[in-house]
């Protein structure tokens, strides 16, 4: 009886592992197929597509998006440590309020946000931000409920007596955010970071609305490309994106992500 | 220049309405060590917390050294504090944990390693600084939290309950552990607990609180042996605690009619006719042989074992001797051959100076 149990714990698994990998190995398979139509499954590789990669068409709009992601993780990082510090940590009058309101945006569509971005930049006479600023600006709100969440969430599990304690020792409120609170932190912080980093390099439902014809973030020239062609070159792209991001979370849990919050420095 | 470190002058507090501590005034002299003992609630944590500066009194005035501190920040009293559960800092090295009160001051390296080297010998530590606290045990944790207290030479140290989250065995050495520091350092301890063992272990002085006041004060053997209060009777070691009805005062001794009995007990305390309660101690109540007629103890009552519990070093006996009132008598159990049969007459002998006189 145990033992089929658990098998059917062990199906079960590999099941839901197989629901989330396969359509990325269908990616991949296809990125590598060396005709021009998509296939999976091929019985030939080739690499050859990936040298598209290099050209103007991809690589502008990749830096693009790298330069708007990295432009509002590092915004949406201080705004959403700030907030959090004010809303938990000094508990300013109108707390829940404040969280409330900075978090709202999660409850609208993006398509809506979208619109109302673009109606209310024309109403004010603004047309001309639209592209990177407007790009930055959006996701920012966007990613702000994310941070501000985990490192409200981080200070939240603060433990006040360290605060207590370095403050026995003399050290000034300053000195406390500097070597105790933020150092503590950390990793909530970085995890919500990641997120927003994330969040905004793969934004398609409020950037479609905010690009400039040809200065398109990376999404943005998928899908322009995907409305004419279905092919290899395609599938490149999404593979090089993916490995991109995998990197990205890398490079943040190497810095002092999750593993350091599970293993609390201690190595 | 007065020779008190601390000094609480009719301090007290309330959160939100409900008063917690109440006119309290205590003085501390240098160099003692002196616990705060009580049940939770009582109120001495608050004091503590006022006297480190994270509760404001909403009267009163503490002071350090004689100096008011009620407009002082906490980060500028210079007072150590030792927690319940460390509150080392996880981040940092055992080492930079214990150093960090000396480099917010901005002293220099050299003399930050010196004194953290030191700190750490006198917790007997030393060799242990370049690791995480997360790698020690519960007792090191504590240990490496109180050299980080006292690294920075502070007037005071505080320690709030610093003990409770270790295992029984590693609490008794820590308790002589404590001592040897605080008399090495030569600096004044104030330690809060509810633990009445821990405080008479240690203390030069014992304050007993109770509902934000104090009840007593004194020496660990005095409140032991002349508690003088009910509350105090009962909450510091174990004791018989008798309703008296009416007390009599005679030519050598006081009599005291214990309620709902025909028993009347010799005192040789200054009690006087308000007397509504007394206290014996267990084990200052003896068996008698028959052969020890008219010698001995004053007071003899003569009861019957109704329940017999070993402690170990230890047997307990349950002696009823009068309808509803039993007493409990603690016999050594090198004495075995004293213990009696259950069910068994046996002939108690008390004191007079042993019987105390309570306040309520």
């Amino acid at each position: 009886m145990n033992r089929v149990l658990t098998c059917l714990f062990w199906l079960a698994i590999a099941l839901v592992l197989t629901f989330i990998t396969l359509p990325l190995a269908v990616v991949v398979a296809a990125s590598l197929s060396p005709s021009s139509a998509v296939t999976f499954l091929p019985w030939e590789w080739t690499t050859v597509w990936y040298g598209d990669l290099l050209a103007d068409r991809w690589l502008q709009p990749f830096l693009l998006s790298v330069k708007i992601a990295t432009v509002v993780a590092g915004i949406s990082g201080v705004l959403g440590v700030l907030a959090a510090y004010a809303v938990v940590y000094e508990r300013i009058p109108g707390s829940t309020a404040i969280m409330a309101g900075l978090l709202s945006p999660l409850s609208v569509p993006q398509i809506v946000k979208g619109v109302a971005i673009v109606l209310f930049l024309s109403i004010i006479g603004l047309q001309s931000v639209l592209g990177t600023p407007a790009l930055i600006a959006a996701h920012v709100v966007l990613a702000l409920p994310f941070v501000t969440r985990m490192a409200a969430t981080s200070l939240a599990n603060f433990d006040g007596n360290l605060d207590r304690a370095a403050q026995s020792l003399g050290a000034t409120k300053r000195q406390r955010l500097q070597h105790i609170v933020l150092p503590m932190i950390k990793p909530g912080v970085l995890s919500g970071v990641t997120f927003a980093f994330i969040i905004s390099f793969n934004n398609i439902p409020l950037s479609v609305f905010l690009v400039r014809p040809g200065d398109t973030t990376l999404p943005i020239a998928v899908i322009n490309y995907l409305e004419y062609s279905l092919d290899p070159v395609m599938a490149a792209v999404n593979v090089a994106s993916m490995i991109f991001i995998l990197a990205v979370i890398f490079l943040f849990e190497k810095i002092g992500g999750f593993s350091a919050q599970l293993h609390g420095g201690s190595k | 220049m007065n020779s008190f470190d601390i000094e609480l002058v009719s301090v007290s507090k309330s959160f939100a309405g409900i008063p917690v501590v109440q006119d309290l005034n205590l003085q501390i002299p240098r160099g003692e060590f002196v616990s705060i003992l009580g049940p939770s609630g009582c109120g001495k944590t608050t004091t503590l917390n006022m006297i480190a500066g994270f509760n404001t009194p909403s009267a009163g005035d503490v002071r350090v050294r004689g100096k008011s501190q009620n407009r002082i920040p906490p980060e500028r009293r210079n007072l150590g504090l030792v927690f319940q559960n460390y509150a080392l800092f996880p981040h940092m090295t055992v080492a930079e944990n214990v150093g960090f009160g000396l480099r917010m001051r901005g002293t220099p390296k050299a003399e930050i390693g010196e004194a953290v080297d030191a700190a750490l010998r006198s917790v007997r530590l030393d060799g242990f600084g370049s690791r995480y606290p997360k790698a020690l045990s519960g007792g090191q944790q504590q240990r490496v939290a109180l050299a980080r207290a006292i690294a920075p030479r502070p007037s005071v140290l505080l320690l709030d309950e610093p003990l409770s989250n270790l295992d029984l065995k590693l609490r008794e050495a820590m308790r002589v552990e404590l001592k040897e520091i605080q008399e090495q350092l030569d600096m004044t301890f104030v330690y809060v607990t509810h633990d009445q063992e821990e405080a008479m272990a240690m203390s030069d002085r014992i304050v007993v609180m109770w509902q934000g006041a104090i009840a007593q004060q004194g020496e660990p053997g005095s409140i032991y042996r002349n508690p003088a209060t009910r509350f105090v009777a009962d909450f510091v070691g174990r004791s018989n605690i008798l309703s008296v009805r009416r007390s009599i005062p005679g030519s050598e001794y006081f009599e005291l009619c214990i309620d709902g009995t025909q028993i009347v007990l010799r005192s040789d305390c200054a009690g006087n006719s308000a007397v509504q309660s007394c206290c014996i101690r267990p084990e200052s109540i003896s068996l008698l042989n028959v052969s020890d007629a008219g010698t001995g103890p004053q007071n003899r009552l003569d009861g019957v074992v109704r329940r017999i519990v070993n402690l170990g070093a230890h047997v307990e006996l349950l002696v009823e001797v009068a309808n509803g009132l039993s007493l409990t008598v603690l016999v050594p159990s090198s004495r075995s051959s004293l213990v009696p049969e259950l069910a068994s007459t046996v002939t108690l002998g008390i004191d007079p100076q042993d019987v105390q006189v309570l306040s309520d």
